[in-house]
């Protein structure tokens, strides 16, 4: 019985996962500020035509998506609850605020 | 006494004189070569259409022995991708040469050193700081936003070299003629503060504090760079 409770936790948070798109258009994330859960992907599209970079250095959800071509899709999982920053490694001005419930 | 103050005179008088001269051979000579492309005043000819636009020389950070040695040896031999300000030492004498930086420092920017000193001393002294952890942090921020486009070594070569803007070259950081006090104004203050193209190098000091900018800056004098200017 809990494996099945369990089994079926997972396929729910499978079925509602969302999949957030960030533009990164004239040097900026589009939107800056998304709200998001754990089990979400958030995918970066570069719009500009320009490499970008997408990171984040907070401990549960550290990633570097590194060199981001012009044209080209990125998706990074949401792996733990908190708030924290993705910067762009290129372009300073660049911030997206993530806060996952 | 007043022969004293006499001889003081006519020996500044003669100075005077050797200056003004320099500075008209170095007029006439910027206005034979250098105008087409850094324009009348030193602020670039967008005329030109270049594929890397000339730097303005009114907010050059050279100083004026930099400027000679960028005039005699090229931007190229110093660091730079392109070699489109080409090397002046195959084309005038030393002596032209000399004429000609003096002119673009006294002229266009005479107070950088001044400026320099100034912007410097306004972001704090770093000398008792741990040179260890210094480097621990700028290897740390080289790595994850210059090395993008300056290459792990700071050689210009980068990834993101191909897909940058139009006319952005990342300098090769290992042979750059900037003192550390203008590598960091550099990095804090970006390119365009300094008089290159608008969309060049960004200003990191919106980013991070003078600490961080300035461990960079020392990874790459002590860890990158091979010449010692």
């Amino acid at each position: 019985m809990k494996k099945i409770t369990i089994l079926s936790i997972f396929v729910a948070c499978g079925l509602f996962a969302t999949d957030h798109i960030i533009d990164q258009k004239d040097k900026t994330f589009i939107p800056h500020l998304i709200t998001v859960k754990v089990g979400d992907t958030i995918t970066f599209k570069n719009s500009d035509p320009f490499a970008h970079n997408a990171y984040t250095d907070d401990e549960d959800n550290e990633f570097d998506i590194g060199m981001q071509a012009p044209g080209t899709q990125i998706q990074v999982p949401i792996k733990a609850v908190g708030t924290f920053n993705i910067e762009c490694a290129i372009h300073p001005n660049m911030l997206l605020e993530v806060i996952v419930k | 006494m007043k022969i004293f103050i006499l001889i003081i005179l006519f020996t500044y008088s003669l100075f005077s004189k050797v200056d003004q001269k320099q500075l008209e051979l170095g007029e006439k000579l910027y206005k034979n070569t250098c105008i087409s492309c850094h324009g009348v005043n030193g602020e670039g000819n967008d005329d030109m259409n270049l594929i890397v636009k000339s730097r303005n020389l009114s907010k050059s950070i050279l100083t004026k022995e930099q400027t000679y040695f960028i005039i005699k040896d090229g931007a190229h031999y110093w660091g730079a991708k392109s070699d489109i300000m080409p090397a002046f030492k195959y084309v005038f004498k030393d002596y032209e040469i000399r004429a000609l930086s003096s002119y673009i420092s006294e002229i266009f920017n005479p107070n950088i050193k001044q400026t320099i000193k100034k912007e410097f001393l306004k972001s704090g002294n770093i000398i008792k700081e741990n040179i260890s952890k210094m480097l621990k942090v700028g290897e740390k921020v080289f790595k994850r936003n210059c090395s993008l486009c300056h290459g792990i070594k700071g050689e210009g070569d980068g990834i993101a070299i191909d897909s940058l803007e139009d006319s952005i070259f990342p300098y090769n950081l290992t042979k750059t003629i900037l003192s550390t006090q203008q590598m960091f104004l550099y990095v804090k203050y970006g390119g365009h503060a300094w008089g290159t193209h608008k969309s060049d190098m960004p200003a990191w000091g919106k980013k991070y504090d003078n600490f961080t900018l300035k461990s960079v800056v020392k990874y790459v004098d002590e860890v990158l760079r091979d010449n010692k200017y």
